[in-house]
């Protein structure tokens, strides 16, 4: 297996247990390295792309690009699951001397 | 750093008994308590003796819900006191909720707010269980589940109230929040040196529970509400690159911020193999993380702790798997 070939498999398993984190009802299927998912009355495309964009996703007869999985995990969950309400990570402030 | 403490329970589960203990202690002759109560009219904090007025009542609301920003202010408002001399110094300060607290917002309330955290920083939550009705307050009571599940300590009271040891209640404790270390305590009777000792704020302290990491799939899905909560463990062999471990954060909170009840790692970072990071984090919120000397055992395997809600481990591992595939691809080809 090459090294696009693994990562897209760790993909396909990624957007595969997503559809369970999220509580989407829907499908994920491989074939060769394009990743087809099917949920929220949507059909994604996901291949890889030529650089900047690492991923390419088509929604609708639209390719779009995005450069990392956290873009990829953004768009794809927007397009199913479009009332999720998003956190941002927050790091508390450090102290500033030790107690 | 004064070190805050939150103490938190199901209505009725003993945390004024407890508190009124712990004040009686000389080793907490010098804490400001914060007392969050519901309702109408506030008891408990006239069955806790107090010697100065280090002491706040904030009964317009349940502390987790309306009234957060009362608590950054309450908390502002005695350092100001302390600072002008007008109360009692104190080196301490504990918040006990109301009973029907989600604890969580009430530590991002301590944990994030920028001047609080100058001077204040989050010494750990103990929840308190009754061993006699804390079985059926966990099968119907959500609250009460989330109070278990952020609980760096547990404490299991009125053992004076049941024949032998609460095996079930045990068991569900341990499934709930494995990590957490349950001392029973009898009419609030306890070590109080060992509550408040979890120091989530030193990297040491935050080790408590990463160290015994559970090796496999926590949950209880026979079960009621709890039934979405689980508790489960990441390993890895192979130290993280930084860059990896916080886009793996940064995701699971924009996807599962709200469900992340409770995050604790200790982490083999690529860049600083002898000096283990550790993390802490409660929901979306994390602290910023600590650095160890060294390795505290042989074992130099990377340990991430998970108490969340409808979060599949496959989910986690997946991410963390497609994260660290992705920097690593991405690092050979610059």
């Amino acid at each position: 297996m090459t090294e696009h070939a693994d990562t897209v498999e760790l993909v396909h398993r990624l957007l595969a247990a997503s559809l369970t984190a999220w509580h989407v009802d829907g499908r994920v299927e491989r074939e060769a390295d394009r990743i087809t998912l099917v949920a929220g009355g949507q059909t994604l495309l996901v291949a890889r792309g030529a650089p900047p964009f690492r991923w390419m996703v088509t929604l609708a007869g639209r390719e779009r690009g995005v450069t990392s999985i956290a873009g990829l995990l953004r768009l794809v969950r927007r397009a199913i699951d479009p009332d999720h309400q998003a956190s941002r990570l927050r790091i508390a402030p450090s102290r500033l001397a030790p107690p | 750093m004064i070190p805050v403490c939150v103490l938190t329970g199901f209505l009725g589960s003993g945390k004024t008994t407890l508190l009124a203990r712990l004040l009686k202690s000389p080793a907490f002759a010098r804490t400001a308590v914060i007392i969050n109560e519901f309702g109408e009219v506030g008891l408990d904090h006239d069955l806790i003796e107090t010697s100065d007025e280090s002491f706040v009542t904030l009964q317009t609301g349940c502390l987790c819900c309306t009234i957060r920003g009362d608590l950054v202010l309450t908390l502002s408002d005695i350092l100001r006191r302390r600072d002008e001399g007008t109360v009692t110094p104190f080196d301490r300060v504990v918040i006990e909720t109301s009973g029907l607290a989600d604890p969580a917002p009430i530590l991002h309330a301590v944990m994030s707010d920028d001047a609080l955290a100058e001077r204040l920083t989050l010494a750990g939550v103990v929840t308190t269980v009754d061993a006699l009705h804390g079985g059926e307050t966990l099968e119907r009571q959500p609250e009460s589940i989330k109070q278990v599940a952020v609980a760096d300590r547990l404490v299991l009271t009125k053992t004076d109230l049941v024949a032998e040891q609460p095996a079930a209640v045990l068991e569900r404790l341990a499934a709930l929040n494995p990590s957490a270390p349950v001392l029973p305590a009898l009419f609030g009777d306890i070590d109080p040196g060992r509550l408040f000792d979890a120091c989530i704020w030193e990297a040491s302290g935050k080790l408590a529970g990463v160290e015994h990491a559970p090796h496999r799939h926590h949950g209880a899905h026979d079960r009621g509400h709890d039934a979405r909560i689980a508790c489960f463990a990441l390993i890895r062999d192979e130290p993280i690159p930084a860059v990896a471990l916080t886009l793996f954060l940064e995701v699971l909170a924009e996807h599962c911020g709200a469900d992340l009840l409770r995050v604790k790692g200790i982490v083999a970072i690529a860049e600083s193999p002898e000096r283990p990071a550790v993390i802490h984090g409660v929901q979306h919120v994390f602290h910023a993380p600590g650095f160890l000397d060294r390795w505290p055992s042989e074992d130099r395997r990377s340990r991430l702790v998970f108490i969340a809600r409808d979060l599949p481990r496959e989910f986690a591992q997946a991410l963390l798997d497609a994260i660290e595939a992705e920097v690593r691809e991405t690092t050979r080809s610059t």
